[in-house]
Formats: structure tokens, C-alpha cells, sequence
């Protein structure tokens, strides 16, 4: 054994950094390194289109000292990927055949892009599935020689991307299997205004289409391929079509791997001392109780600083997430969606309300005294009271009218 | 559009159900939308105790002993501020009313000479009665010479610097002589309104009690002065009310004729509409561009006064003035002046709807204004539903939502024609009072208000007070609320506990009496006057109350004050900013038994606040010994 | 360690005149004067809000600064801190406008400023004394005090009623 650690985390993104800080909250002696397979140190990782539009530099994007994470003391070996983890040794295997033991060892290793491989040339040059900071420098290097960039995928992840192409004057369309964007985040009539937004910004969309094959020539890409026959000249394209988690290394382990690494309610694995969080980790969601998968910076912040307490001897229970927890501004047009957001077909009571300027969907369960979700466009205001009344399962019968009004504020909650 | 729950809160109304849901269809917005953005209203307002009357201010006393400024910046208290702010309020509102009265006055002078472009005398009779009290002769005399020193002793009464307001004088001689005693018998109309400005300037009258006094002297300038020449000189021009039938509610409208609303307070302006209309020349161009006429209806008190005298269809009431325009039914919309809301400009841009102003004093943004002038007047009215005419082919039909509800009504019940109905004298009513068939009478008038259930305040109590004998009188937008829901028709009389019963039914007039616009209040003063005179008492001892459920404007105030200065226990239903004032609001609900023989009472609830009245008029009964 | 002080809301003291959101607005102007912050553009925000639950209650909020702050953890570019002085604050060059503090904000107290694409909440009115809105509550429903001393002025008034109810 090379070296040993008391608390050992795999994976430095944000379930990663978010466990190593509550730790150091919690023991502030104790030993931390953080173990990242990337070269850069630790960022934030939703920020990295900015650096393809030229917006933010890499070093704005620096995770440690930022916002919450003031921690000291926090080792982080960066190029330091994984390869192996034995659980009775209690110890890791690094590429390079390091070994690291461990008191407590957490998983954050997150996900990788998903590259379909009903897509043919996806290797080839200029092609590129935005996830790392080193693909976003990839991409801004590539983005100086692109006339028009093709995304494929209507997903949020695309969509940033996009407006950080379109800020650099490059022509960008957009190919989106589904009837409307974001079809992850909400059904395809309430994305309207956002879809006005987008068209108002530039940005071409083509909907019901999927791209068949990348075409390339000497100087990488050249042409995407459709379904329908069609083809776009274009010399970058960028893939957003999900995220596949990060569990190769665990072959072998004996940590239990559904669709993810399962983890209990207190974030800990199968095996003494292991434990879960991010985008690796199959959770729960906290209405209906199914296991869940997310990507999303919030919920893996959330579960890492649970699985950082429940490391460091604080029994913490995560309360689960939200599949869809998502609140961003796309062309000049925020919007938030939260819980159950795709109710077509499905026997829930929903109230919708749009005007030219905002779109709010609210979603209640059968009984009507609970609301299960709520999509908001335009108009953002208490979001987050929105949020508490999904997650705690609140009876909203006396608030409701508010609610469906969108003029529910605080003070509507007090016991006065 | 689905009528939610939050709307059915709203009102009692079906057609403002109807209607609030249309306006969200629409995405238009409505006074109770603005009032629900206005919520919390400042406290310090709802108390009373901001003061703005100089600029070393604006002040405003805490009403938490502990904490905040408990003096304005000059010293005044929080009761100095609170009467000054009161008295203020009653100085509005008995302005608007005077200058009402001075318009009719003005208009009588222009007729009687020969130069009023429409206007006839159309009460002879009345003309008499009203020349003798001012004694002026006329024997032999014509209609117009009569009328001309008429209008000229009536418009004196603005103007009187000393001396007496004429139709004080018809209140019995003990009231006459308790306001004398305690100094609030008003010399001339404008002078004691100008005389609360005046007093509430800064580093004037600091004496609440002393303030309030002031008060009540304008709020009678008002309503045996102001209001009651209105009232008068109305008849004179327009004719006394005699009983009619109409109809009221938003189902007035009609989906194949050109709606015209007159809006506001003048029968000045709306008779010479209502003329205009039947002109023959204008219905052949309603019919040439595809109306089968010209459909004519009031809202407020102008729809009071023409219903009341012509019974033309009342299209509602304060609250309900955006929803007619809502309607997408309404060519032209003609406001002249008062409780008119400045929404309407905007809101009729989205519609067809010509918003039309006609007074130089109440201009409104997106209006068109066309001044209205006594001297053309029937010319200019022709003009004027010529616009509303010529738009008819620009409504859009699929816009329209009427809505069907509308009720029939009856109304024109003039102190004239209460006697009438009783066959020539008041004794089968006094008669009724002493055995008890009817306990008493309540007059229960006044605005619409979104602090409260729109018309429930006025029906709820009305109906409890007919339930328990009372025979009610009523004017205003309570009127036009009791007609909506059928108080006003004879068959109501199965409402009426049985003693009331027994009288309408015999008399075949509804347990609810329409008595008119809100200046006609004076009718109900005068009726009470001549009921005290008969049975020799003073109007402080007759078994009668009144109640505003709903009042919001300064009209109410000064109104409110004067039916106390007359003697009449009044129930507020929503509460006035007084509260912030300790020693006011003892005044008025306490001590000025001691000056006037009557207090206010407030209680924004209906039932209860019926059960007070009844109380009230159970113990005057107990004290007449009947 | 000396404890911060926090703003406390006197709930049955609100008048709901809204000073507070006017001294806010005017603290947060480039001006600092009220009749300087009408005039300019982009208008200055208030921070707090008073709002209205029926039926008669009128509730002034303001962020709570909360020690383990929700939008803090939740801030996807780092944009928020805790300062020493138990101060949560949005760096508004960091804030990249996405609202995702708005969407885990229990109390709804953070801001959207449309011009400049950022989110904006309290900021304890670092270069005053007293904050804006306390000092501008002509009614004393906002409190500024340690959480200490705040409750042991709750605690002797709650004292006395106990006493009082003992006939003592």
C-alpha cells in the first residue's frame, strides 16, 4: 500500500468537492484527498460554455474558495483516475498502479456523455460531447475555424452550448428528435415561449429529425447526415444525448450497480465504510419513492454534502430529488421546472395559465391537495416555495388558489 | 371559462361571475384585481393618522404607544388628524353634491330663460310648491317667470355668505333648533366647505370635537341644501318620479341594437341622451347599419335617475361599470361625472367601445371628450349617440359574451308618489308604524366596495330588515343591488315577515322602495320630516335607521353625516379611517347622541348589522310608546 | 465569537406601509436619495417585501441569511458565500442569471434584476450602522439584534405573563 487516507473521495466535481467541504465542516483535522481523473483542478462544471463563447476564463471557474467551498486542507491529486477499488483491503488502484487506502471511500465519479451508436463518425474530428473543461477548449480552438455547428440534442446542455456558439457569430442548428426542446424538462406545449425565445435568438431548430451520420474530410467535420435525407454542411457538431455513469471501475468490487451505484438512504453502499453520490448514484425520488437518476449540479451538491455528514459521523438522510429540478434562462427567457412536468396522458389535475409574456404549469396529484410539479416560464417569482411544497408533501388545500394563481408568497405559509 | 371559487367570493352577482371569469379569458385586468395588488393597504391610512396637509410633513403617528411618533410635526395628535382628515373627507363629498345641485340650478336658469337647448319644465305643480317656500308669487305668473326667480333664489343658496339654507327649514323646528344651539346650522352651501378647508389648513382649528362640528354643518349644506335642490330642481326639469316597471342587471344589454351606457350622475346629460336616442333620424341609421335600434341604459346614479323617471333598463351598479365594457356589447360609454373609474379608458381600447367624457371638470385618459353644454344640450347629445351609432358596425361579434341575467323591478317610489300610493297622506303609513305592521322604516343606501362580497353587504342586510317588519327605502347602488336580486318587485313582499307583508300587499308596492339617485337621499329626509311633522315629534324619535354596507366615497361620508345630523342612527358597513383617533371615533359613535340625537355604528357584517338597526328602532318605538 | 445580528420580524407590529421597501430601494440607488432613486434607470429594488396572507395579516420578509444556505450549495458557478459576519451574499460578477438560487430558496427572497440578467437579495446593508429597513420602521416591526439577546427579550416578556398568570 502506497499511501493511506482517512476520507478518500473518487471523482472531483460536485458531489465530490461538496462531500470533501462537509467533512472538513464536520472534523476539521481530518485527512481529505480528493482523487480526479481530469488534469484541470476542481471547477464548475455549468459554467464551461462560457469559456466556449469567450465569456469566462478557466481560472473564474475555479471551484475551491468559491461560494461554500472555503475548506482548508483538502488534497486533491488531479490525473489521478481510479481502476480498481477493493473493499475488503479497504484500498483504491489508481491507472498509474498507485494504491490508496481508506477509512471511508466516497463515489462520485459522475457520467460521461452518451455518444448513440446508431450515429455513425462521432469519432471524427470536430465532433464534440461537451462535459469536460478540456472539451470546452477543444471546442473553442475549433469553434474559431466553424462557420456552422450542428447540435444534436434539445437538451439543456445544448441549448447553453449553442448560445455560446451563436455568441461567436457562429450559425447554429439545432436537431431534436422530439416534437419541442427540452422534452426532458417539460412537455412540448409548455416549452412555447421558450421555443419564441430561441427562434427570436437565432438559433434554427429542427424538430422529429435524428442525424444518421457525421461526414468528415480532411479537416475533420464536414456534414451531418439526417434521417430524413437532408444534409447540413457544417464543420463542428455537438452531441447531447445523455449521460452514462461511471462505473467501470467498480467491476469486480462487489458494490451492488443497478442502473447506477445504489445507495441507501444514507447515501451508503453495500460494502463497510463505501458510499455514493451525483450522477453516478441511483437515489430516490421523494413523491412517488421510485429510484431515480439525476445529472444535475444541484442534486449532486445536495447528495454529496449528505454523504460528506453521514462520512464524517453524522447520520444525515438524503430526502431524495427531484428527476427534474431545473432552473435556467435561455435567450432572455428563465424558466424553472420542477417534479412531475410530463402530464400528457396522465390522469393528474393540471392548471395552466399563459400569457405573452409568461407560462406556469402547476401539477397536482388525483386528490388535488398536493402538488406534484410545476413548470414556470418568464415569470420566476418563489420558485423555491414551490419546490418545499413538492418535497415535503405539503397539503396545499388552503393555499391552493395561490398556488394556481401564481401569487403564493411566504406568508401564505406562516401559522398565524 | 370556468367560474372559479375566488371569483364566486367576489359577489353575489351571476353576471359578475359571469364577467370576472370573461376578464380572465382576456387576461383584463378589473377593480378587484387592482385591489388585490393593493393589499395590505397602509395602516396608517386605514387609521387615518397620515397627515399631508403641509410640507413639513407628510406625518404619521404609530399607533403603537412604544414606538414611532406619536405627534405630527406641528403637535396635532392623532385625533387632530384624524378629524382634520374626516372633515376633509365630508368637504369632498358635499362638494361633488353642490356642485350637482348647482348644475341643475344653472340649468333651471337657462330654460326659464328660453335658453336651454331641450329642457322644459315638465313639474308645474312642484315648481309651485318649491316657489312658495321661497316666496316667490305665482299668481298669474308664467312657468318661466316663475322658474326664473326660482333658479335665482336656488343659486343664491351656493353663494349665501349669511342667513339660512331654505330647505332646512322642512325638517321639523326642534332639529331646526338643535342645530341652531349647537352652531352647526349652515349659512350657504359653499361657505361652510370652504370653511373645512379652511379650518384644516395648518395652524387652524385643532379641536377635534370643534372640527367635527364644522363637519356636520357642510354634511347639512349638503343634504338639505346641495342634494336636496338637486333632487328638487331635477323634478322640476324631468318630472317627479311616479311607480314605473323596468329591469335591471348586465342582460340589459342587447346583442342586436346599439348599447349605450350613460354613466355618472347628471340627468342633465342623460335625459337629452335618452332624448337623442328616440330621435327618429338617428334609429333609421342604427337600422340602416344593421341594429334593430338603439338600446339606452343607465349604471349609477344617472341609470338611477332615468329609470326612476322613464324607466330605462339599469345596467348595474359602482363595482359592475368595467364588466358592462367587458361585455364587448357597448358602442359608447358616457360618463359625465363621479365614481367613474379612469380604467375605463384602457379597457374600452380593447374593445370597440367609444369611452365618451362630457364634462370639462372629469376628463379620463383614452376618452374622447365631448363637452356637453346645457345651452345645445339636445344638439350636442344627438352628436354624441351619432358616435355611439356610427360604431356599431365596428363591434365584434364574436367578442360578445352578454351575459342573460336581468330582473325585473319597480320602481319611481318619489316621496310624492309614497303618498300617492297611500291615497293622499301619509296616515296609512303612520298608522301601520303605531300598530306595528311595520316597526319601522330603514333607509339603506351607498356605494359598492371590493372589501366586501359585492351586493351582499346591501342584500343581506335588506333582506333581514324586511324579514323583521321594516319597510326599506333605498337609493344608490344599493338600490340598483336590490332590483338585481327582485326586493324590488311586488311578489318580494312574500319575503317580508308578515305585519310588512300585509301592508305591501295591500298597498301592492314591494317591501323595498326605490327612492332614486344617491342626491335623492333628501327625499328620504324629507319624507322622514314629514312623518316627524305629523306625528309632532322630531326626526330623532322616529322609529327609523339607515345603513351604507358597501360606501367607499366621500359622497358616503358627507351623506353619512347628515342623516346623523338629522337625527337617523346610521350602520356603516366598511370601516371609515377614523379609528386611529380615539376621541373622534367616541364622537361618532358616542357623543354625538349628545349633539345630534343620533350616532354611527359600524359593522361589516350585514345580518348583524341589521339586528343593530332593528335594536335602534325598537327603542325609539319603546319611547313613543307605540 | 461575537454573534451577528439578525433582523427579526415583529409580525403583529406591520402596518404595511412599506417604508421599509421604499429605504430599501433608496439604500440599494446610486443616489441614496429617494427623490435621486426615482429619477433613475434601471429603479432601484427593495430587497424586502411585505406581503399580504388573509385575512389580516401583513408579513414583511426578508432573507434570513441562512447558515447553511440553500442557495449557497445550490449556486452552479460559485456566486454565493457566507462572510464572517454571517452575511450570505451574491457576487454579482460570478452570477451567471440562471435562478437556480431562486428555485431552492424557501422564503422566495431572492430577486431577479431583468436589465442586468443577476440575481440580487439582502446584502445586510454593509456600509450601515443599522440596516435600511430597521431603521426606517416607524413601528419597530423589524428588530435588529443577536439571536441571544433577541430571545432573552423574549424570554422576559414571557416571563412576566407566566408570573402573571401565578397571581404572584
Amino acid at each position: 500500500m502506497d499511501s493511506a487516507e482517512a476520507y478518500v473521495i473518487v471523482g472531483g466535481s460536485a458531489a465530490g468537492m461538496a462531500a470533501a467541504q462537509a467533512i472538513r465542516e464536520r472534523d476539521p483535522a481530518a485527512g481529505i484527498t480528493v482523487l480526479s481523473e481530469e488534469a484541470d483542478a476542481p471547477y464548475f462544471r455549468p459554467l464551461i460554455p462560457y469559456l466556449v463563447s469567450g465569456r469566462k476564463q478557466a481560472r473564474e471557474m475555479t471551484l475551491a474558495g468559491s461560494g461554500p467551498y472555503t475548506g482548508r486542507d483538502i488534497q486533491v491529486w488531479t490525473e489521478a483516475r481510479v481502476t480498481a477499488v477493493d473493499c475488503k483491503g479497504q484500498r483504491v488502484t489508481l491507472a498509474d498502479g498507485r494504491q490508496l487506502g481508506y477509512g471511508k471511500v466516497l463515489f462520485a465519479t459522475g457520467s460521461r456523455p452518451f455518444l448513440p451508436p446508431e450515429i455513425k463518425g462521432t469519432d471524427t474530428e470536430g465532433v464534440f460531447a461537451l462535459r469536460t473543461l478540456a472539451d470546452a477548449r477543444r471546442m473553442a480552438k475549433r469553434a474559431e475555424a466553424t462557420r456552422r455547428a450542428v447540435m444534436l440534442g434539445g437538451g439543456l446542455l445544448n441549448l447553453k452550448a449553442a448560445f455560446a456558439l451563436l455568441e461567436r457569430g457562429i450559425r447554429v442548428t439545432l436537431v431534436v428528435f422530439s416534437p419541442e426542446v427540452l422534452s426532458q424538462l417539460m412537455d412540448p406545449s409548455d416549452a412555447l415561449l421558450i421555443r419564441h425565445a430561441l427562434d427570436r435568438a437565432g438559433l434554427e431548430i429542427r424538430t422529429g429529425t435524428a442525424a444518421r451520420q457525421i461526414v468528415g474530410d480532411e479537416s475533420g467535420v464536414c456534414a451531418v447526415g439526417l434521417d430524413n435525407g437532408d444534409e447540413i454542411a457544417c464543420q463542428m457538431v455537438c452531441i447531447g444525448k445523455g449521460v452514462r455513469p461511471n462505473v467501470d471501475f467498480l467491476a469486480g468490487s462487489g458494490i451492488r450497480i443497478g442502473e447506477g451505484i445504489v445507495a441507501d438512504r444514507f447515501t451508503a453502499c453495500n460494502q463497510p465504510n463505501t458510499f455514493a453520490a451525483g450522477d453516478v448514484a441511483v437515489t430516490h425520488e421523494p413523491v412517488s419513492g421510485r429510484p431515480i437518476m439525476t445529472a444535475l449540479w444541484t442534486n449532486a451538491v445536495e447528495m454529496g454534502r449528505c454523504a460528506g455528514f453521514n462520512m464524517a459521523g453524522l447520520p444525515t438522510a438524503y430526502t431524495g430529488t427531484f428527476g427534474i429540478l431545473n432552473a435556467t434562462q435561455v435567450a432572455d427567457m428563465p424558466f424553472v421546472a420542477m417534479g412531475t412536468v410530463h402530464t400528457e396522458g396522465v390522469d393528474l389535475e393540471i392548471h395552466r395559465h399563459a400569457s405573452a409574456e409568461a407560462y406556469r404549469k402547476l401539477v397536482f396529484d388525483t386528490d388535488g391537495k398536493h402538488l406534484v410539479g410545476a413548470v414556470l416560464v418568464g415569470d420566476i417569482t418563489n420558485a423555491g416555495i414551490y419546490r418545499y411544497l413538492i418535497r415535503e408533501k405539503r397539503d396545499i388545500t388552503t393555499v391552493k388558489r395561490q398556488i394556481v394563481n401564481h401569487q403564493l408568497h411566504y406568508g401564505h405559509l406562516l401559522p398565524i | 371559462m370556468a367560474v372559479t371559487d375566488d371569483i364566486l367570493e367576489k359577489s353575489i352577482d351571476p353576471t359578475v361571475h359571469q364577467m370576472l371569469a370573461r376578464a380572465r379569458e382576456l387576461g383584463l385586468e378589473t377593480v378587484w384585481d387592482r385591489y388585490e395588488k393593493m393589499l395590505p393597504e397602509c395602516g396608517f391610512g386605514e387609521l387615518g393618522v397620515c397627515c399631508r396637509n403641509c410640507n413639513m410633513g407628510p406625518c404619521r403617528i404609530s399607533p403603537f404607544e412604544d414606538q414611532g411618533p406619536q405627534r405630527g410635526i406641528c403637535g396635532a395628535t392623532a385625533d387632530i388628524i384624524v378629524a382634520r382628515n374626516l372633515i376633509r373627507m365630508i368637504a369632498g363629498g358635499a362638494a361633488a353634491h353642490s356642485d350637482h345641485g348647482r348644475d341643475l340650478a344653472h340649468t333651471l336658469l337657462l330654460t326659464a330663460e328660453g335658453k336651454g337647448g331641450g329642457y322644459e319644465i315638465k313639474d308645474e305643480a312642484k315648481l309651485a310648491t318649491l316657489a312658495k317656500e321661497y316666496g316667490i308669487a305665482t299668481e298669474n305668473r308664467t312657468k318661466e317667470e316663475i322658474a326664473l326667480d326660482l333658479a335665482k333664489a336656488v343659486y343664491a343658496e351656493f353663494g349665501r355668505q349669511e342667513g339660512f339654507v331654505q330647505f332646512t327649514r322642512r325638517a321639523p323646528a326642534k332639529r331646526v333648533a338643535q342645530w341652531q344651539k349647537m352652531g352647526i346650522d349652515p349659512r350657504g352651501i359653499d361657505r361652510e366647505i370652504v370653511e373645512i378647508m379652511h379650518r384644516t389648513h395648518i395652524g387652524v382649528d385643532n379641536d377635534p370635537v370643534n372640527l367635527i362640528l364644522q363637519g356636520l354643518k357642510a354634511s347639512i349644506a349638503d343634504g338639505w341644501g346641495g342634494s336636496m335642490i338637486a333632487t328638487e330642481i331635477s323634478d322640476v326639469l324631468f318630472g317627479t318620479p311616479t311607480p314605473v316597471r323596468s329591469v335591471a342587471n348586465l342582460g340589459v344589454l342587447k346583442a342586436d341594437e346599439v348599447n349605450i351606457v350613460a354613466h355618472g350622475h347628471e340627468p342633465v346629460l342623460s335625459e337629452m341622451i335618452l332624448a337623442a336616442a328616440a330621435d327618429p333620424e338617428l334609429v333609421a341609421k342604427a337600422k340602416s347599419l344593421g341594429a334593430k335600434g338603439i338600446n339606452v341604459v343607465g349604471m349609477c346614479c344617472t341609470g338611477n335617475e332615468i329609470i326612476m323617471r322613464h324607466g330605462i333598463p339599469l345596467a348595474g351598479n359602482f363595482l359592475q361599470q368595467e364588466l358592462a365594457v367587458i361585455t364587448g356589447a357597448v358602442e359608447a360609454m358616457i360618463v359625465d361625472v363621479q365614481c367613474i373609474m379612469p380604467s375605463l379608458g384602457s379597457l374600452c381600447e380593447c374593445f370597440h367601445t367609444r369611452f365618451i367624457s362630457t364634462s370639462y371638470k372629469a376628463k379620463f385618459p383614452g376618452a374622447i371628450h365631448i363637452q356637453f353644454n346645457e345651452e345645445k344640450a339636445l344638439d350636442i347629445a344627438k352628436q354624441i349617440v351619432k358616435v355611439a351609432v356610427e360604431n356599431y358596425p365596428r363591434r365584434v361579434q364574436d367578442k360578445v359574451c352578454i351575459p342573460d341575467e336581468k330582473t325585473e323591478c319597480m320602481v319611481g317610489f318619489s316621496t310624492e308618489a309614497v303618498i300617492k300610493a297611500l291615497g293622499g297622506t301619509l296616515d296609512p303609513l303612520l298608522e301601520a308604524i303605531k300598530s306595528g305592521a311595520v316597526r319601522g322604516i330603514a333607509g339603506v343606501v351607498g356605494c359598492n366596495n371590493p372589501k366586501i362580497k359585492h351586493d351582499h353587504g346591501h342584500v343581506a342586510l335588506v333582506r333581514e330588515l324586511i324579514k323583521n317588519n321594516v319597510l326599506v327605502v333605498t337609493t344608490g347602488c344599493n338600490a340598483i343591488a336590490c332590483a338585481k336580486v327582485g326586493l324590488m318587485l311586488p311578489e318580494a313582499a312574500a319575503d317580508a315577515g308578515e305585519g310588512l307583508r300585509g301592508v305591501c300587499q295591500a298597498l301592492g308596492v314591494p317591501p323595498v322602495l326605490h327612492m332614486g339617485s344617491c342626491v335623492d337621499i333628501s327625499r328620504i329626509l324629507a319624507t322622514c320630516a314629514a312623518v316627524a311633522n305629523a306625528l309632532g315629534v322630531d326626526i330623532s324619535d322616529l322609529p327609523v335607521a339607515g345603513a351604507a354596507p358597501e360606501w367607499m366615497s366621500e359622497k358616503a361620508v358627507s351623506i353619512g353625516a347628515y342623516v346623523v345630523s338629522s337625527g337617523i342612527f346610521t350602520v356603516l358597513g366598511t370601516v371609515p379611517p377614523v379609528l386611529g383617533g380615539p376621541v373622534v371615533t367616541d364622537v361618532l359613535t358616542r357623543g354625538a347622541e349628545d349633539v345630534v340625537g343620533a350616532v354611527f355604528a359600524v359593522e361589516t357584517d350585514p345580518v348583524k348589522g341589521a339586528a343593530l338597526m332593528i335594536a335602534h328602532i325598537d327603542k325609539k318605538r319603546a319611547a313613543l310608546g307605540i | 465569537m461575537t454573534q451577528p445580528k439578525e433582523i427579526f420580524v415583529l409580525t403583529d407590529r406591520c402596518v404595511g406601509c412599506r417604508t421599509c421597501t421604499i429605504a430599501c430601494a433608496v439604500a440599494h440607488s446610486t443616489s441614496k436619495t429617494l427623490f435621486g432613486a426615482v429619477a433613475e434607470t434601471p429603479r432601484p429594488k427593495s430587497r424586502i417585501y411585505v406581503e399580504w396572507a388573509a385575512p389580516a395579516h401583513k408579513v414583511p420578509m426578508v432573507c434570513r441569511h441562512c447558515e447553511d444556505a440553500p442557495c449557497m450549495h445550490a449556486c452552479i458557478s460559485g456566486a454565493i458565500r457566507r462572510t464572517d459576519d454571517g452575511v450570505v451574499i451574491t457576487d454579482t460578477d460570478k452570477c451567471i442569471g440562471c435562478w437556480t438560487c431562486v428555485m431552492v430558496c424557501p422564503y422566495g427572497m431572492i430577486g431577479r434584476d431583468l436589465e442586468r440578467h443577476k440575481a440580487y437579495r439582502c446584502d445586510r446593508c454593509p456600509d450601515r450602522d443599522i440596516p435600511a429597513c430597521v431603521a426606517a420602521c416607524p413601528t419597530g416591526a423589524l428588530v435588529y439584534q443577536t439571536v441571544p439577546a433577541y430571545a432573552a427579550d423574549v424570554r422576559r416578556h414571557a416571563s412576566g405573563e407566566m408570573v402573571k398568570g401565578k397571581g404572584s
